[in-house]
């Protein structure tokens, strides 16, 4: 695998030559064998677990913005969002609850962050998609946003920009009423065909049993009413954070 | 007085202002109030204040349209990055008592910072932290299930087509 430290012009050209040519499973075998976080999933490289089931891996991060910090990394290998699946993206933010829920109970904050960086410019550092999961206590000076108030023409513009391709994406048509018929999702033949021509990857070979409650498929599949895992006892808890707001 | 009725979230359903779609439980739309322009905001139809009180399916369908909302906003406003952010509860800075998911477009040189200090932790705080969050879910995972009482409108409705390709794409997760 050693490489020659310096290469020449030539070499240089070749070697982009040699990246451009080759097969796309062969490009993202290599993209894998360079990526921190699949070598972590694979156990090549030292973590502090916290959680693993089939779909992704909770650990702490170790340059934590807060005490608790956590990242939920998805198996498989996704560079950005856009390419993560509806299923796998839904699951992660499923995990992401439960473990707000636990973060809360158990380390005593008054808030969690859920923070994508989609994109270098976003402040994404690692070529695989993951989420981070941010205790918080007021002052804490993290994520501290300033906002500000745009006017409706503004609003209006962001709209206008944005409805064509998210309707487009959505699987909708434009209404013509602005306000009365609101679209909705419907069968998005697209994203059928998106999933259907790409051969489906196995996220894990070797199986786990999932260490919380039933994954959300197995609860929704049985065709009951989808039901909370969570034990109840943190309840008091989570009403005292709600209840702060009124 | 009802809670909903000074709710901004609840306030932009009723009136119907700046919505630009929704999904048979959430909305897409655009606030006045943003971290910058272009941002805009997924939120459930009904009020629930933080995201331990939203239903996992609700919560899964604005993640769904989280991520085609950031496609759109990646493709029509020429951004280069997005982030996603879900500020839940006071302490993190949620100032609506409605769960929502913010999108915020990015651009190189746009003076936005979501950066962090890394927190310097001793070893013993790290260990502690670790052991007391394998021992939550530890606990999480042993005790007894409770079913949660839930209403009749919110029950998946296998018949209807709209809802169909949530649960086909729900059943995919192996």
């Amino acid at each position: 695998m050693a490489e020659a430290p310096k290469l020449t012009e030539e070499q240089a050209k070749a070697l982009q030559e040699k990246l451009k040519n080759m097969p796309p499973e062969e490009l993202e075998r290599l993209q894998r064998e360079n990526c921190i976080f699949c070598k972590i999933i694979h156990g090549e490289m030292q973590t502090r677990k916290i959680y693993e089931d089939d779909v992704c891996l909770v650990t702490l991060d170790i340059a934590p913005a807060s005490k608790g910090h956590l990242l939920i990394i998805p198996k498989e290998h996704y560079s950005i969002m856009p390419q993560v699946p509806d299923r796998v993206l839904a699951y992660i933010c499923v995990i992401a609850k439960r473990f707000s829920q636990i973060v809360l109970r158990t380390l005593k904050v008054s808030g969690t962050n859920i923070f994508i960086a989609n994109g270098s410019v976003a402040g994404q550092r690692a070529q695989h998609f993951l989420l981070h999961l941010i205790p918080r206590k007021e002052g804490d000076k993290v994520l501290d946003l300033q906002e500000k108030i745009i006017n409706q023409e503004m609003v209006e513009n962001v709209k206008i920009a944005v409805e064509d391709k998210l309707f487009q994406l959505m699987g909708v048509k434009k209404p013509e009423s602005k306000t009365e018929n609101l679209p909705r999702i419907q069968e998005p033949a697209e994203m059928e065909q998106e999933e259907g021509s790409k051969p489906e990857k196995k996220i894990s070979t070797r199986k786990k049993t999932p260490i919380l409650k039933k994954s959300p498929s197995v609860e929704i599949v049985n065709e009951e009413p989808a039901k909370e895992k969570q034990p109840e006892e943190e309840e008091a808890n989570l009403n005292d954070i709600a209840n702060l707001f009124r | 007085m009802n809670l909903t009725s000074q709710c901004e979230y609840c306030e932009i359903l009723r009136k119907e202002k700046n919505i630009l779609a929704s999904s048979s439980d959430a909305v897409v739309a655009v606030r006045d109030k943003v971290v910058t322009p272009g941002q805009i905001t997924i939120f459930p139809k009904e009020h629930y204040p933080i995201m331990e009180m939203v239903p996992e399916e609700v919560l899964q369908q604005c993640a769904i349209l989280a991520n085609k909302v950031s496609i759109a906003v990646f493709e029509s406003l020429s951004s280069q990055g997005t982030n996603i952010l879900v500020r839940n509860g006071l302490g993190a800075g949620q100032d609506v008592a409605h769960f929502g998911i913010e999108i915020i477009p990015r651009k190189e040189g746009d003076g936005l910072n979501f950066d962090w200090k890394p927190r310097q932790l001793m070893e013993d705080e790290i260990e502690m932290v670790h052991t007391t969050l394998l021992e939550a879910v530890e606990e999480s995972r042993s005790s007894p299930k409770k079913e949660e009482k839930r209403d009749d409108k919110k029950e998946i409705k296998i018949v209807e087509g709209k809802e169909n390709y949530l649960l086909k794409s729900i059943k995919r997760i192996p």
